[in-house]
């Protein structure tokens, strides 16, 4: 197909994936002035090949809201070092896809523009906050699309959806141009049909960049090499991620993968990871206290669509600004964390949480160092539950990220890909490595999606 | 209760976020039941030995010092709710001066 | 009852980079408002801070130069508030873990003499944008430019016990600033900014009393006047049985007072926490060194080398050190065969009055040094030189330009026998009173020699040709 024929194709299927409510801005004429700038290109690495982008990362040419009413029309200026790469590679930039607010939430529920339906059960949620990039590349709109994770947002989705989801190793791929909600945990993460797609993809995306001093001075991450098999791996089960009362559809796909893995010649051994439990309320406090900053600049003084010279006072801009702006989970997430950090709070709360981390992150690293190539968890506790199930308590909603968010304070890559089918709904299971090791955690990624039928009920 | 309403007000004031009369009660509850759980933290002892843990590069690079700012492709004019004369302007401060 | 003033200063000082402290933009002045701009310094959704490689180096050598412990490992943090000037929401600082710390800074203080004022921390942080009041009636004008300028904040220790001596300080902190290069340090171009904490105690008392701090001052003289206006309100509220409280207050020059800002501005819970986007600042510890031993002389050593290489006085060494160009230039005119302390006296007088501290002197070192020669030599009179020296341009030559001016003083004998001959003839009375024994009437004849002569006379000359005619 030419790289016009592309266009038209995914112009074709974002049409008739309108009902899912995935995306929030894409045009045809824009595909296809894209179209032609691939095909003067000539040659290129990504060919053409169409991928989505979560609206929380900048691009030249549409707006980025981040599903937010306080940045509603704001088009950005400059565009993310992740775009420019995508661009220069030949990739067409598909869509801006729905997101929770600011990258708030666990189901996509939290966008000012309405909630994305998941593509097998439209009653269901796709996860979040990249539901959306999730819901286009499930629906087989695009072959790969740019989420962001900072406490799983595109592991938890791509479990929730059966596709792959691939959180890179913090650092490993820039952030410039990722709006900041969480900025030690923020991570440009791939989605993909297969865990090619998303190597490809990640591949292109990543490497240094003197533009975000957070960023890794290495080379991109490298493509996995079709390994065929376990053997001369050990693969780590932290009896945390294990617990008695785990979903029985989740459980029975992951014993299936755990046998595989077996079978294809991986050595399993039980590990322990002793402060999981604390992994998800060290997370709701650092996330919010660096949101609560990197939230101060929406105030209605250089963009977005306030009015100040209508506003009574200064103080008056700001609070009406951010009060009609932001909306309730995201006000919730600011106001805790202005809490945590605040006079007398600061050690009790977020001076806990940093060392928290580093506990947290001690237990990876015990684990690693101890023999351990990889860990294999259940990326979630359930499948995707209902739209509306845990709106009502804003707790309910954090434990949907209890498999997946020490991976983040932690800094550590993971990925989940598809184990199986439980009452039809999809069941992801995740790998996660040691720091930096990207391509061998694809790598076991890939054997996985190879040998096990992804489709398959397991109950 | 950890968080009362006027605890609340107070944190909302210092984020700059107008909350009404009507919205006090629910959020106040529910700000209290998140803290509430991230409290977990306090029956956790150990620890205090470990530094604060950040993921990434271990120090900071240093940009040389060349002006080679990042180009926007439109002006600031162009993103301002409000402008004039090539100016942001904002409801007038309280209390300010220009300097002699 | 008697009071004590404590004192101390907080300073910040834009660094000399090209550009900003965490983007490329240029950091200029008197540009169009909100040109110098860019995603990270307008505080664009998505933008990250880099830190500059200059600002970095600059502020260690400010912190060198006050004589601080440099710390190899140094923290950012987010100081948050909202002001629009401030496009983040916060600015980036550091707070609990600063570049440096410990340092001294010496000074003379009108009261107490020689002695060191303690440097608390120096630190590295960014400027915020230009707020302006008054251009658009009931709004405030925000101009972003000089946003992420990078600032070096140098607090010192209580120290002070007088305005006078917080004045001191300021002179002497833009002194070793300016000889290290690192800064501008104009209160009036705003690259030197101050604020003032001050309170009162009874003498004898340890406790610190309650301070006020007081911001916007424009000026080291109005430093000085808000401190006295302040130091005397406080004693007044003092001593009426009132209680000092803390607050940030405003320096109007306009009416020379200050007044307190509305409190809840002035209290801010600024919950600082380290800042996520930049991993730590970590200096090579052969780095450090490498920028110690880089460190231009600063003033006090000069003033004693000066001293005891030239054998000046401390006022004159005081004076030539003020800054350094001068300082140069007076070793440069000594270096070229000049004297050290007639040279001195020039650059005080002459060549100070004329110079307004760009760096650049109207007189070359060298011709200054060959003008000074002409003197020794007799060549040309005091007077005669002062008169040249006002004529000298570039190349010239100081013998051609005095010919020029008719200012080459005569000592051919025959002209002097010419003209002591025609004062005898006509002042026989002096020249009798003389030979009777009235030496003192020497001086006037030689006078009188001189003014025949409107001049030209070699005075040295003259003395002995009159004395071997009077003796006859």
């Amino acid at each position: 197909m030419s790289v016009r024929e592309i266009a038209t194709e995914v112009g074709q299927k974002l049409e008739a994936a309108s009902g899912l409510n995935a995306t929030l801005h894409w045009s045809a004429g824009d595909l296809r002035h894209q179209a032609e700038v691939v095909e003067a290109m000539g040659r290129s690495a990504l060919g053409g090949m169409p991928v989505a982008v979560k609206d929380n990362i900048a691009t030249l040419g549409t707006p980025t809201t981040c599903g937010s009413r306080i940045l509603e029309g704001y088009e950005s200026p400059f565009e993310a070092t992740v775009i420019r790469r995508l661009r220069e590679a030949g990739a067409l930039i598909a869509a801006k896809t729905n997101l929770d607010e600011f990258a708030m939430g666990s189901s996509t529920e939290h966008s000012a523009f309405g909630r994305v339906l998941h593509p097998i059960d439209p009653a269901r949620v796709p996860g979040g906050s990249s539901g959306g990039s999730a819901a286009l590349v499930a629906a087989g709109v695009v072959p790969a699309a740019l989420g962001s994770e900072t406490g799983g947002s595109v592991r938890q989705p791509a479990s929730f959806c059966g596709v792959v989801g691939v959180k890179p190793s913090y650092g490993a791929v820039s952030r410039y141009g990722l709006v900041a909600f969480g900025s030690s945990l923020d991570c440009v993460s791939v989605f993909g049909r297969t865990v090619d797609d998303a190597a490809r993809v990640l591949h292109t995306i990543s490497g240094h960049d003197p533009l975000d001093a957070t960023s890794l001075d290495r080379p991109p991450v490298a493509m996995p090499m079709g390994r065929k098999n376990f053997s001369g791996l050990t693969i780590g089960l932290p009896e945390e991620y294990f617990p008695s009362d785990l979903d029985s559809g989740v459980r029975a796909a992951t014993d299936r993968a755990v046998a595989a893995i077996r079978d294809l010649g991986g050595k399993v051994v039980p590990v322990s990871l002793p402060h999981s439990r604390f992994a998800v309320p060290t997370y709701y406090i650092i996330a919010p206290a660096e949101a609560s900053a990197n939230l101060a600049r929406y105030d209605g003084v250089r963009y977005g669509p306030s009015r100040p010279d209508t506003a009574v006072d200064l103080r008056g801009l700001y609070r009406q600004t951010r009060g009609r702006g932001f909306g309730p989970e995201v006000r919730r997430r600011i106001l805790t964390g202005t809490y945590v950090l605040s006079s007398g709070y600061y050690d009790a709360y977020y001076g806990k949480a940093q060392r928290m981390r580093s506990a947290i992150a001690a237990d990876f690293q015990g684990v690693f160092a101890g023999g351990v190539d990889l860990l294999f968890t259940p990326t979630t506790p359930s499948t995707a539950f209902k739209a509306g199930e845990k709106t009502d308590d804003p707790v309910a909603m954090y434990l949907a990220d209890i498999f997946v968010c020490a991976v983040n304070l932690a800094g550590l890559p993971g990925v989940s890909v598809a184990i199986g089918r439980s009452e039809g709904l999809p069941v992801g299971g995740q790998f996660i490595a040691p720091y930096l090791e990207d391509t061998l955690m694809l790598e076991a990624a890939g054997v996985l999606e190879r040998n096990l039928p992804a489709t398959e009920e397991v109950r | 209760m950890t968080l009362d309403r006027n605890a609340v007000q107070r944190i909302a004031e210092l984020a700059e976020i107008a909350v009404t009369e009507e919205e006090l009660p629910t959020l106040a509850a529910q700000l209290d039941r998140i803290v509430d759980y991230v409290a977990q933290l306090e029956g956790y002892d150990g620890g205090d030995e470990l530094p604060g843990f950040l993921p990434g590069p271990s120090q900071t690079p240093l940009r040389p010092d060349v002006v080679n700012p990042v180009p926007l492709t439109r002006g600031p004019a162009t993103l301002a709710p409000a402008w004039r004369q090539g100016y942001f302007v904002v409801p007038r401060v309280a209390g300010m001066d220009d300097p002699a | 009852m008697s009071w004590e003033t404590v004192v101390g200063l907080e300073v910040h000082v834009q660094l000399a980079t090209r550009s900003k402290m965490f983007c490329g933009c240029a950091a200029i002045f008197g540009e169009e408002p909100n040109t110098n701009v860019c995603p990270v310094c307008l505080g664009l959704p998505g933008a990250l801070p880099v830190p500059n490689a200059e600002a970095v180096r600059l502020g260690v050598r400010a912190a060198l130069a006050l004589g601080c412990t440099i710390h190899g490992t140094s923290i950012f943090s987010r100081k948050n508030y909202f002001y629009p000037d401030l496009p983040k929401g916060y600015q980036i600082s550091q707070f609990d873990r600063p570049l440096a710390t410990g340092g001294q800074l010496r000074i003379v203080s009108p009261e107490r003499g020689e002695m060191a004022v303690g440097i608390t921390r120096l630190h590295l942080e960014e400027d915020a944008g230009k707020l302006l009041h008054d251009r658009f009636p009931g709004m405030t004008a925000v101009d972003l430019n000089r946003a992420g300028i990078p600032l070096a904040e140098i607090v010192s220790e209580p120290d002070m016990r007088s305005p006078a001596e917080a004045r001191a300080y300021l002179t002497a902190m833009k002194q070793v600033l300016l000889y290290a290069g690192i800064s501008d340090c104009s209160m009036e171009q705003g690259s030197l900014r101050v604020d003032a904490n001050v309170s009162v105690r009874r003498v004898g008392e340890t406790e610190l009393g309650t301070k006020t701090e007081i911001k916007n001052l424009n000026s080291f003289a109005n430093v000085e006047r808000a401190l006295e206006a302040e130091r005397d309100r406080q004693i007044q509220v003092l001593e009426s049985g009132g209680r000092v409280t803390q607050v940030t207050m405003l320096y109007d020059a306009a009416v020379g007072q200050a007044r307190p800002m509305r409190s809840k501005e002035a209290s801010h819970d600024y919950r600082y926490f380290p800042e996520p986007d930049l991993p730590p600042l970590v200096l090579a510890p052969v780095w450090v060194e490498q920028e110690r031993a880089a460190l231009p002389e600063l003033p006090d050593a000069k003033r004693v080398r000066l001293g005891q290489s030239y054998g000046l006085s401390d006022y004159d060494t005081g004076v030539l050190s003020s800054e350094v160009a001068l300082a140069d230039y007076f070793e440069l005119v000594v270096g070229a065969g000049a004297d050290p302390k007639t040279a001195a006296n020039w650059v005080m007088s002459e060549v100070m009055t004329g110079y307004n501290e760009t760096g650049v002197f109207a007189v070359q070192p060298g011709r200054l040094a060959a003008l000074i020669r002409l003197v020794a030599d007799g060549t040309v009179s005091l007077q005669a030189a002062k008169k040249v020296y006002l004529e000298l341009q570039g190349e010239d030559d100081p013998r051609v330009v005095a010919k020029r001016l008719g200012l080459i003083q005569v000592r051919d004998p025959g002209a002097l026998e010419a003209w002591v001959d025609e004062v005898i003839a006509a002042c026989p009375a002096e020249v009798t009173r003389f030979r009777g024994g009235e030496e003192k009437l020497l001086g006037f004849l030689v006078g009188q020699v001189m003014k025949r002569s409107q001049g030209k006379a070699d005075p040295k000359g003259v003395q002995p040709v009159l004395l071997r005619r009077l003796r006859g």
